[in-house]
């Protein structure tokens, strides 16, 4: 986690990438792997309806962008935001996304079985690798009812809930895990159908500092496929 | 796509990447990291650099990638021609008018216009936009048109016309009556 935390900052304070132009990289990313993973023609819903989560940090700006990313790929994205801060990035994703009309849940569906009903897939984007310590209302109860959804859920870069390293046996299940930058150790966990890597933009130098030993990814592809 | 990496001609996959001192300039400089994470060995020539900090802070992630700058620009075209592959033309935009007669531009395009080896041209062929059309402007061989085709597209006579930036909501194309090609999947360029 540290680590993760590390090159962020170094991203951040040496390479003076903004915020936004990782966090857009990183949308496109999961919106791409998504794609590759479940394209449109997969989807058992009449339209390709897809439920975003978004959590109270980067993880949901991640989620925001990947939303918006959809959109542009064919799909019905539905996003659920309910802790949004104040701060002008996450505020002009948002309006992003309304302004290309992806709406945005008053509520949380009840039931695991009106989101199983209405959505092929839900894009889990509440809590990513800065998550630290218990998890804050309204987001337990919407992580209980997303561990009894049926439909394939998608986690970006951490599995909601779980600890960054050492998993969590009794929560989510994804069954997609893209992962940013590099594989936390919490991926060694996931027993999900598709591990992606995601976020191409750490320089060579960067990697070979961390020893990240990233696989090579495919042409000008910005996502690549562990498993 | 137009260049891929087994088809260079060099032994290195050298690209030059000419930018000039505003947006176009910018998105050349971001273009040049990508293909740097592309494999490609892109080498910089951004002799008026903007002030703008966004545009300062691309240069600092290049230069943090390893990319070189050239401090001057060789006016002996063979030079040019011997050491890359294509050159990337992102001088001048769509909104230039005033610059383009300008230097450091206009001897840079003058430079531009003897080379022989492929340009890709970012949104228009630099210099494009100000006239109506004349027999002194760079011939591109390859044009990426950005978000939509400009006006003086339509006399480009390249080998190959792509569209990028896949980011106009769908209420803006139909606004703008854009009619856009419909982009492969999940690619963000689309060729003509």
């Amino acid at each position: 986690q540290e680590e993760a935390q590390a090159i962020d900052q170094e991203l951040f304070t040496e390479y003076k990438f903004s915020v936004d132009q990782l966090m857009e990289l990183a949308g496109l990313s999961c919106a791409t792997a998504i794609a590759k993973a479940y394209p449109p023609s997969s989807f058992t819903t009449s339209q390709p309806a897809v439920l975003v989560v978004c959590g109270p940090g980067n993880n949901g700006g991640d989620g925001l962008v990947c939303a918006r990313h959809l959109k542009m790929f064919g799909y019905q994205p539905t996003v659920y935001y309910p802790k949004r801060p104040s701060k002008p990035l996450f505020e002009g994703l948002t309006t992003q996304c309304k302004k290309m009309d992806i709406p945005f849940l008053p509520e949380f569906p009840a039931e695991a079985a009106f989101i199983d009903e209405l959505y092929g897939l839900v894009v889990d984007a509440i809590f990513g690798f800065s998550f630290k310590g218990a998890v804050r209302e309204p987001f337990g109860s919407i992580l209980s009812t997303l561990e009894r959804v049926t439909v394939p859920i998608a986690s970006i870069d951490i599995p909601s809930g779980w600890d960054v390293e050492k998993g969590k046996a009794d929560g989510l299940q994804p069954d997609m895990l893209i992962s940013l930058t590099a594989p936390k150790k919490a991926a060694m966990h996931f027993t999900g159908r598709y591990h992606f890597l995601g976020g191409r933009f750490v320089p060579p130098v960067l990697q070979e500092k961390y020893a990240l030993n990233l696989p090579v990814y495919p042409g000008t592809d910005c996502v690549l496929q562990l498993t | 796509q137009a260049f891929p990496l087994p088809s260079l001609p060099r032994k290195q996959p050298t690209v030059l990447v000419v930018c000039g001192p505003a947006q176009n300039g910018a998105i050349g400089l971001v273009c040049a990291r990508h293909l740097r994470s592309f494999d490609y060995e892109p080498t910089i020539f951004y002799p008026k650099r903007s002030p703008d900090p966004l545009y300062r802070d691309f240069t600092t992630q290049c230069e943090k990638m390893d990319i070189p700058f050239l401090s001057y620009l060789p006016t002996e075209v063979q030079l040019i021609n011997d050491a890359y592959n294509a050159v990337v033309d992102a001088v001048l935009g769509a909104e230039a008018e005033v610059a383009e007669g300008t230097e450091p531009c206009a001897a840079i395009l003058a430079t531009l216009k003897h080379i022989r080896i492929p340009i890709v041209s970012l949104d228009v062929p630099s210099g494009w936009a100000a006239e109506a059309g004349g027999s002194g402007d760079i011939s591109p061989d390859v044009l990426v048109s950005l978000a939509a085709p400009k006006e003086c597209a339509r006399r480009f006579l390249g080998r190959q016309h792509f569209v990028a930036g896949r980011f106009l909501p769908y209420d803006v194309q139909r606004k703008f009556e854009l009619n856009p090609p419909e982009y492969p999947g999940t690619e963000c360029v689309v060729a003509l």
